[in-house]
């Protein structure tokens, strides 16, 4: 929206009559660029200096969406016209695609500035999303790659800026599924976009964007390479190897939201739909078990982490669910963190409240 | 309807109030909405004309929900929507400009709330027939999922717009029902919560549009009641303000999303509701009128909107009870048709 995080700045009574009149003025000058515009379309005049009406206006104002669509209406027409040349012969086919690649590349070139002052405009994406799209379809294969492979560079930069910008991962994923498409004879880039995720969590753990993608990619992987149990397995142990390292910072929410993700691995509720749906009951309590030794031993230097009781909580939960039932010493150290969590934790106490009454339920 | 932030700040004027002092300037917030429409002598006023529908909903549904509907006149209103209606069936962000869905939902919504949605079988470009088609046209088949427009924009935001919109006119037979379930359930993820398409980051604003479409469509069902709760509770921060996702700032929109979410899976009380209420309370502007999205920062009308809808859903004395799926008055919501089936 237009005002998040907008500090105060002078308000209109305070302007001078000087700020006035030139508010007015531009004012003026705006909506009179509006009006020719309208005009063109109207007139379906889709000129080149419509185009350039639509720059100026765009700059001013890229969340405009109707002016986004003038301009797409200009460049739908051009490639049109290349097209009609071609069947006429007037035109060679590789002449064409040249033309369309300048069309494309220098419309990709004047959005660039207004991406790194906008990064959050989805109308300015959308466009980009447009104009490539636009290239698969009218270039060759290699040609209309080139262009997403440039993508992905760009898209790469933005997010060595800015590493948790949501559009910047979306339309990243968006750039690879076209990269991986038959269209443009591509292949699964998944190997190299988990080492992605990698390196990014290495730069910074309490990147969620990074985990959530990861979490996807894992999963999307074994299938691709029709992972038998072993290696999905093995899988499974380089993840819990790699969250058990950042957990030596046992405050970040991030980290926690993850561990959970790979404890659903031996949770019989949720398992079938986790990356290691094969493994033997024997197994997954071995596994809960010593997930409950290493998040134990957390609590030396993290007794005010409410993150390490919850934990705690789950990994108990799911043995008694493997081992159907929970002993009556468990019972109690479930109790205990409960208590703890109420503490360390009051914002959420109602849910804990609701935890203790199931638990009660189950237990009579 | 002016989407022009300020004049006034966010906690300006109540700073140093202690939590049990703190009050819903309500005569402040409907002057501020009322006098929107007068500052066409700013620049700002033209160059957010793009979001001109989405502001009067904004606007409207904040006086409704403060007991103040008399607030907007509701012949200019009715006018002011049909001069946005399209030959396409669509509508725009005002007049001249293209169809959208955000704005086909505003224009749907706002009839509805004024009780006026007879009036659409009196634009010239044809009755409610003719918008249920346009956004029924905007669903892709193979999918289920929808675009924004003729462009092609996919996002499980305008999935939610259709639902919302086509439940209101009691046309959900247009599109494929059981299709775009499937597809907000794919775009579910390990946490529980939900992206804008399959596979992306899971959002809080997301999960307003998500589980808010599954709860028209009667499919509760299919949400992961437990591990979505958990998910948002903990977008409470010790301030009392809800973020959109981990590691993210407090904002009074936010907070709206989540909101709702926890209040259609009947889970409000998994955050503290007390401190929320007296976050939000802390947004407003108590002297100009208006909230904002944190203390500090200048007010706008999308935050008002949502700011009251919060506190209304809070149950905060003296408002209009608000509908969570559809953020309209209740009473709006119950006499639908549709919810008569
Ligand atoms: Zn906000």
């Amino acid at each position: 929206m237009a005002s998040h995080g907008v500090p105060r700045s002078a308000t209109r009574e305070q302007r001078s009559v000087e700020a006035r009149q030139k508010e007015l003025r531009e004012i003026e000058q705006y909506q009179s660029l509006v009006t020719e515009i309208r005009q063109g379309v109207e007139k379906k005049d889709l000129s080149p200096e419509l185009l350039d009406k639509t720059s100026a206006l765009l700059k001013k104002n890229p969340e405009y969406y109707t002016i986004w669509n003038v301009r797409r209406l200009i460049f739908a027409n051009e490639f049109d016209n290349l097209v009609n040349q071609v069947q006429n012969q007037h035109l060679e086919e590789d002449k064409k695609q040249s033309q369309v690649l300048d069309i494309i590349n220098h419309d990709l070139y004047f959005l660039f500035p207004l991406l790194l002052e906008y990064p959050k405009c989805y109308w300015i994406w959308n466009h980009r999303l447009w104009l490539l799209n636009q290239g698969s379809f009218y270039l060759t294969p290699g040609g209309a790659r080139a262009l997403w492979d440039d993508e992905l560079t760009l898209v790469s930069k933005m997010l060595t800026r800015d590493s948790r910008n949501f559009h910047g991962w979306g339309y990243r994923r968006t750039v690879i599924e076209k990269l991986e498409s038959d269209e443009l004879n591509g292949q699964s880039l998944s190997r190299a976009e988990y080492n992605y995720t990698t390196k990014m969590i290495g730069q910074n753990l309490s990147n969620f964007s990074a985990w959530h993608t990861r979490s996807r990619l894992i999963l999307k992987i074994l299938n691709e390479e029709n992972a038998d149990a072993v290696e999905r397995k093995q899988m499974l142990d380089e993840e819990l190897k790699l969250i058990h390292k950042a957990l030596f910072d046992p405050y970040d929410q991030s980290l926690w939201f993850y561990h959970q993700n790979l404890m659903s691995n031996f949770d019989p509720d949720t398992c079938q739909k986790a990356m290691a749906p094969g493994l033997s009951q024997a197994e997954k309590v071995a596994y809960v078990q010593e997930e409950r030794e290493f998040v134990e031993d957390l609590i030396e230097d993290a007794a005010d982490s409410k993150w390490v009781y919850q934990a705690l909580m789950d990994c108990v939960l799911i043995e008694g669910k493997l081992t159907g039932g929970l002993s009556a010493e468990m019972n109690k150290n479930v109790q205990t963190w409960l208590e703890k969590l109420k503490e360390l934790d009051p914002l959420r106490s109602g849910r804990w409240a609701d935890v203790q009454h199931t638990i009660l339920r189950r237990t009579v | 309807m002016s989407l022009v932030s300020g004049p006034g700040r966010g906690g300006t004027h109540n700073q140093d109030a202690l939590p049990d002092q703190l009050k819903l300037a309500v005569d402040q917030h409907v002057r501020y909405i009322r006098n929107l429409d007068t500052r066409k002598d700013e620049l700002q006023y033209w160059l957010t004309e793009h979001l001109r529908l989405n502001g009067v909903y904004w606007g409207l549904t904040a006086l409704h929900l403060l007991g103040h509907p008399e607030g907007l006149p509701r012949d200019a209103t009715i006018k002011f929507v049909l001069d946005c209606h399209n030959i396409d069936g669509g509508f725009g962000a005002a007049p001249g400009h293209d169809s959208h869905m955000l704005y086909t939902v505003s224009a749907v919504q706002i009839l509805a709330t004024v009780d006026a949605l007879p009036e659409l079988e009196s634009s010239k470009y044809g009755g409610k027939a003719k918008v249920a088609d346009f956004i029924a046209n905007l669903q892709d088949r193979e999918s289920g999922t929808f675009a924004g427009d003729e462009w092609g924009e996919q996002d499980t935001r305008f999935l939610y717009c259709a639902f919302n919109a086509l439940s209101i006119l009691n046309m959900m037979d247009r599109i494929d029902v059981d299709k775009a379930v499937a597809y907000v359930k794919a775009c579910e993820n390990f946490d529980g919560s939900y992206g804008r398409i399959p596979g992306a980051e899971s959002h809080s604003g997301q999960v307003f549009t998500c589980v808010g479409a599954l709860a028209i469509a009667r499919r509760l069902d299919l949400v992961s009641q437990d591990r979505l709760a958990a998910w948002l509770s903990e977008r409470q921060l010790p301030n009392g303000g809800l973020n959109g996702r981990p590691e993210k700032l407090e904002d009074v929109c936010y907070s709206w999303w989540v909101l709702t979410g926890l209040s259609i899976i009947g889970k409000l009380h998994w955050i503290d509701k007390s401190k929320l209420s007296n976050f939000i309370l802390r947004c407003q502007d108590t002297e100009h009128g208006g909230m904002s999205d944190r203390p500090g920062n200048m007010v706008d009308v999308f935050h008002t909107c949502f700011g009251v809808a919060g506190l209304s859903l809070l149950g905060y004395p003296g408002l209009r009870k608000v509908n969570p799926m559809y953020c309209m008055p209740d009473d709006v919501v119950q006499k639908l048709p549709y919810w008569h089936k």
